[in-house]
């Protein structure tokens, strides 16, 4: 089995192929990249810029000389960067390119990971959203609709390329000791501000279990979304005790306007939009998971965000 | 000291039944007022001085108090002119103290019933004996404070005391029958002692106060009107805690204070002839005695069964107790003697000052004699023989002195002699049986032996024959209960002699002498405890035992000024901690502060800092709903009393509740959800829809939402019913529960069927539910603009709930047999089957609202 990866250094990356790397079934991994992952012995390196406008040529060219059995493009942020247009392209224009390889190579499997933050976090969400549920994403977040604009491209791939079995992992907000997202680095201060009056309810995934999941799409028989979640919910104030911090409610417009300002000047480490997450719950099903995709997350997010803690210390 | 608390508890609750049983219904009220009265009044012990200047102020209230006490003031510096007046001169130096604490604890008495002084006393006993440890220290060296003083008493006690002897009148009768009264009184005692082992140096230290207290007694009873009353109270005071003494010297104090001398009189039952006792012996003397004795026996039941060691530290301790109240009788009854018939302005004081006299010089031989020895039985019967033969001797030469220093005519001085020895002549007669009485009960009670039949008899004899006149009428019924129980447990213990005896004495007149009436006031007491001592060796002495403690530790502190502040300040901070542990541990409080818990975790849910752990997905917070269990039970059973009728229609598996909203703030939901809960265990647990604008109201949705309320909509009620839980929604929705007080109860439009489809869709059936009492509690008395925090409009309403009764009644269910899911496509269906459930329900609204008389009382 022959496996391709986008963004094999990024966050999921480092967390697939070492999976990949144990799996025996897995003969060699295509690395498809800017540079060459370390400490791996299957990899076969090929350098290409998602960014730049050839990458869609690279990339055929690469997946058409020696085909391979599945494409994870993994080439994607996990949190808002300073430079916006940058990310765009990334996302947004790396993956129309991935897309159009895939399809000129006719690849049979391609693995796609997304966010539950891309449901949105709004007031008249469901208690519990299905992977059918629209994608409202967030009006304030670049980076959110960003995701939500790469699930469309996703979509009508899939809806064009039926015999490419596309999967989408949508991914609650990854805990980790290894990883460096809004969240990680919300729960990393010792005094977390959150809305005075809302406690939503948040949900979060250990690395390993996102790990397994991404792993587990490799031979996985359905295609489709898949909210990819931990066990059990917690109110936001919940999670960050759990870290080990403390939650410090600030009325919204105070909060809001704080974290404007600091947005502007640039010091800002937390995005404006995870004010609506800290307001209204965006609960996934995972469900959908378990059934059709054979993955049981094994940690809870208590432990997922004590793991957190852990790591801190 | 948790432990110390819990021990404490039991015994608290258990004085109340066990009371009933020795006393009647008289006893219950004050039982359970104990508790709260005694923390109370052992509070107020920290203020000494306060108590002291308040005593001070009751004594000089009536004229005769103020009298008094000018004349011992005068009479102290001139003391030194006869041995006799040095050592009272000490007495008074040394008992200064003594009488501040007496004033205080006599305040404490009146402030708070004898009763509850003296558990407060109790309350403090145990906690000493917990605490003991804690105040080793200080304790030795109080123990060793008093002893000194006792021995420089000794002293100087001791050659008048011998001097007196020589003089050697003859006994009077009367005396010895005092004496023996306590003792049998003190038999109880010992055994209480030897039974606390765990607290024996303090007890020892506590008998010792028990003597300072009853010598303060006599100085204090200088400030009586009556000397009779004082010497009364003593014997009260040695016989029952410490506390009717003290109160009596409060009272005795004021003259005017004949009611409150209930205390004292009961004790002074000896006097029948006086007419101011005769109605007071009826009361509490007796009451107290009892009351405490079931109290006890649990609070030391485990501490208590003596080890050896210890026990003779107690014995001493006991002894020299024993002695001294043998003395303070037996000098009273002998200055009463000589003081009989001869009635002056200052009678009275020189009564007291010559009893409280003979009373030291009494007890200062009884402490020689003891000096070396430990308290052994037969040094017992020596030490009170020679506190009575002390105290009768020297009751003549007090007088003498007495009446010396106050200027009386040497004629009467003479008299008074004369008088005095013949007392002590017809005491002669009675004092030996009298003696080895107490000598054989004492031996014998610890190991459970019947005294022997004519010991008995003598003993009876005393106690009884002498009174048939002072104890027939007003105490005649209460005396019957006593005996009855008394007899009663005797014989559950086999010992039927001291019954028969008793029975027999009754009818006995051995001695009808002149003296009967000092007789009298001391029968009362011996008649009861020796009954209850023989019959329950094991029980009865335990209950006293706190008893001597309380006393030791109310005195503890004075005796020991250098170690007062400390001893005080462990004491107050050992009973603050009992204090704080005993409500603790009630019930009641436990709850309360349970709900408090609970409450300040709902407000820091809705704050958004609770951080729970145990949410399911919906939001609902288990751990929040159980601590909150006890503020919901308070609102659902004893607030709002909600009574929940045909809850059985509610048909297993999915079912839509529809009920009427009401109420600016809707509570109905978590109430039918309580409702459901605790009426219909068989069902899943329940979920209410709430509508969105409270769902996501800052504060009160994070709140409703943990507590279990679900946003309305489609897909949470569609998964709702999936899982087959009955689900409460409230079509009326927000404008349901916003409707003006005026239209309380009047069904708005129900949405747009919503829940008709679903149940069509779903096949489950709706449950009509009307809900009365919801409106009344939060009633909507106006809006505010609420745009700013997401709201339409701010409910204007009661700042809390209101205490409205409640009433849930379900309807029959609506089954959705017979037509198809596609029927919910049909609005025409749709329409009939929502227009059903809303009259179904705005009837039986009516139907509610009709039967209900009142708002609040259902």
């Amino acid at each position: 089995m022959r496996i391709a990866v986008t963004g094999a250094n990024g966050d999921y990356g480092k967390l697939l192929l070492p999976r990949l790397e144990a799996d025996p079934d897995v003969e060699s991994i295509l690395v498809l990249d800017t540079k060459e992952p370390q400490g791996t012995s299957k990899v076969e390196f090929h350098r290409v810029d998602l960014t730049r406008y050839d990458a869609e040529g690279e990339l055929t060219d690469a997946l058409t000389e020696r085909p391979v059995d599945a494409l994870f493009h993994l080439a994607f942020l996990f949190g808002p960067i300073l430079n916006g247009p940058l990310a765009h392209e990334l996302e947004v224009i790396g993956t129309m390119n991935v897309l159009t390889a895939v399809g000129r190579a006719r690849l049979p499997r391609l693995v796609v990971p997304s966010l539950t933050v891309t449901y949105g976090a709004r007031g008249n969400n469901p208690a519990l959203l299905r992977e059918g549920s629209p994608l409202f994403g967030c009006p304030h977040s670049r980076f959110v609709n960003d995701k939500v604009e790469v699930e469309g491209q996703v979509r009508a791939f899939r809806d064009r390329h039926p015999d490419t079995r596309t999967l989408v992992l949508r991914f609650a907000p990854l805990l980790g000791r290894s990883l460096d997202n809004p969240v990680t680095r919300l729960l990393s201060h010792s005094v977390v501000p959150t809305l005075l009056g809302f406690d939503p309810l948040w949900q979060a995934i250990h690395e390993e279990d996102a790990g397994r999941a991404l792993h587990l799409a490799l031979r996985a028989e359905a295609a489709g979304e898949f909210n990819i979640v931990g066990r059990g919910v917690l109110p936001l104030s919940g999670l960050i005790r759990q870290a080990g911090a403390r939650p410090l409610p600030l009325p919204g417009p105070l909060f809001r306007g704080a974290l404007r300002a600091l947005g502007v000047v640039g010091a800002g480490t937390l995005p404006v939009a995870l004010l609506d997450y800290m307001h209204y719950s965006w609960v996934a099903d995972g469900e959908r998971a378990e059934s059709a995709l054979g993955f049981v997350p094994l940690h809870h997010v208590r432990d997922a965000a004590s793991a957190l803690r852990r790591s801190q210390s | 000291m948790t432990k110390g608390v819990l021990g404490n508890d039991p015994f608290q609750r258990g004085a109340a039944p066990r009371t009933g049983e020795v006393k009647d219904d008289a006893a219950d009220p004050k039982a359970a007022k104990k508790s709260a009265k005694g923390t109370k009044s052992a509070g107020k012990a920290k203020s000494a001085k306060g108590g002291a200047s308040k005593s001070g102020a009751q004594a000089k209230a009536p004229k005769g108090g103020k009298d008094a006490e000018a004349k011992q003031a005068a009479a102290t510096p001139k003391t030194p002119a006869a041995k006799v007046h040095k050592f009272e001169a000490r007495t008074n130096g040394h008992g200064s103290a003594k009488q501040e604490q007496d004033a205080r604890e006599a305040e404490h008495a009146q402030a708070s019933h004898a009763s509850a002084a003296k558990d407060s006393r109790e309350a403090s006993h145990a906690k000493h004996t917990q605490d003991s440890h804690a105040s080793a220290a200080k304790d030795s060296r109080e123990a060793e404070h008093s002893k000194h003083s006792h021995a420089s008493s000794a002293k100087h006690g001791r050659t008048p005391a011998k001097d007196s002897r020589e003089a050697e009148h003859p006994k009077h009768a009367q005396d010895s029958h005092a004496s023996t009264a306590k003792d049998s009184r003190d038999v109880a005692h010992s055994k209480h002692a030897q039974d606390s082992h765990a607290s024996a140096a303090k007890d020892s230290r506590e008998a010792e106060h028990a003597k300072h207290s009853h010598a303060s007694a006599a100085k204090d009873s200088r400030d009586a009107e009556n000397s009779k009353h004082a010497s009364d109270s003593h014997a009260s005071g040695a016989k029952h805690g410490r506390t009717p003494a003290k109160d009596s010297h409060a009272r005795g104090g004021t003259p005017a204070a004949k009611p409150g001398a209930h205390d004292a009189a009961h004790a002074s039952g000896q006097h029948p002839s006086d007419e101011e006792h005769s109605p007071l012996r009826e009361p509490p003397t007796p009451g107290p005695s009892p009351e405490r004795r079931p109290s006890r026996p649990q609070m030391l039941a485990d501490e208590v069964h003596g080890s050896r060691p210890q026990e003779r530290t107690v014995d001493r301790a006991l002894t020299e107790a024993i002695a001294s109240d043998a003395a303070e009788a037996a000098a009273k009854t002998a200055v009463d003697e000589l003081f009989e018939g001869r009635r002056g302005p200052d009678r009275d004081i020189e009564r007291v000052l010559a009893t409280e006299l003979v009373a030291e010089l009494a007890e200062s031989a009884v402490r020689q004699v003891l000096d070396d020895g430990n308290g052994s039985l037969p040094e017992r019967e020596v030490a009170t023989a020679v506190a009575t033969q002390v105290a009768e001797a020297t009751a003549g030469v007090a007088v003498d002195e007495v009446l010396d220093r106050h200027a009386t005519g040497p004629e009467e001085r003479a008299l008074s002699t004369a008088e005095d020895r013949d007392a002590r002549d017809l005491d002669a007669g009675d004092e030996e049986p009298e003696e080895v009485w107490t000598a054989d009960a004492w031996q014998r009670d610890p190991k459970d032996v019947p005294p022997p039949e004519n010991t008995e008899e003598v003993w009876t004899a005393d106690a009884w024959s002498r009174d048939p006149d002072g104890m027939a009428a007003p105490d005649g019924p209460e005396e019957e209960d006593d005996f009855v129980s008394g007899v009663e447990r005797v014989e559950e213990n086999g010992v039927h002699i001291s019954v028969s005896i008793i029975e027999g004495a009754a009818p006995t007149d051995v001695e009808p002498e002149v003296e009967l009436p000092d007789e009298s006031h001391d029968e009362l007491p011996p008649s009861r405890r020796p009954l209850s001592l023989v019959s329950d060796p094991g029980e009865e002495p335990l209950p006293e035992a706190p008893e001597r403690g309380e006393p030791a530790f109310n005195h503890r502190e004075e005796p020991a000024p250098a170690a007062g502040f400390a001893g005080r300040a462990a004491g107050m901070f050992s009973l603050a901690k009992e204090i704080a542990g005993q409500a603790l541990a009630s019930e009641g409080l436990g709850r309360a502060v349970g709900a408090m818990h609970g409450l300040m975790e709902a407000v820091r849910t809705s704050l958004g800092t609770g951080g729970g752990s145990r949410l399911d997905d919906y939001g609902k917070d288990a751990g929040l709903v159980e601590n909150l269990q006890p503020v919901l039970d308070f609102l659902y059973e004893q607030y709002w009393r909600v009574s929940v009728e045909g809850v059985d229609q509610v048909p297993r598996g999915a079912a839509i509740l529809v009920a009427n909203h009401s109420g600016a703030l809707p509570y109905d939901g978590l109430v039918m959800a309580q409702a459901l809960v605790r009426e219909r265990p068989d069902l899943l647990e329940a979920r209410w829809l709430v509508e969105d604008q409270v769902f996501h109201a800052p504060m009160l949705g994070t709140l409703f939402n943990r507590l279990g309320a679900v946003r309305a909509s489609p897909e949470n009620a569609l998964r709702l019913l999936d899982e087959r839980r009955p689900l409460v929604v409230f079509p009326e929705g927000y404008q349901g529960a916003s409707k003006p007080f005026a239209e309380r109860y009047r069904l708005k439009r129900f949405g747009r069927g919503g829940f008709v489809k679903l149940a069509l869709r779903t096949g489950a059936p709706i449950v009509p539910v009307a809900i009365v009492g919801a409106e009344e509690t939060s009633p909507l008395l106006g809006r505010l603009p609420g745009g700013f925090l997401g709201f339409p409009s701010l409910p204007l309403t009661a700042p809390g709930p209101l205490p409205a009764k409640w009433t849930i009644r379900f309807g029959e269910p609506l089954t959705m047999e017979g037509l198809a899911p596609e029927a919910a496509d049909d609005l025409g269906e749709v329409q009939r089957l929502t227009e059903l459930t809303r009259e179904s329900i705005q009837s039986m609204l009516q139907a509610l609202l009709r039967e209900r008389r009142s708002v609040f009382a259902g």
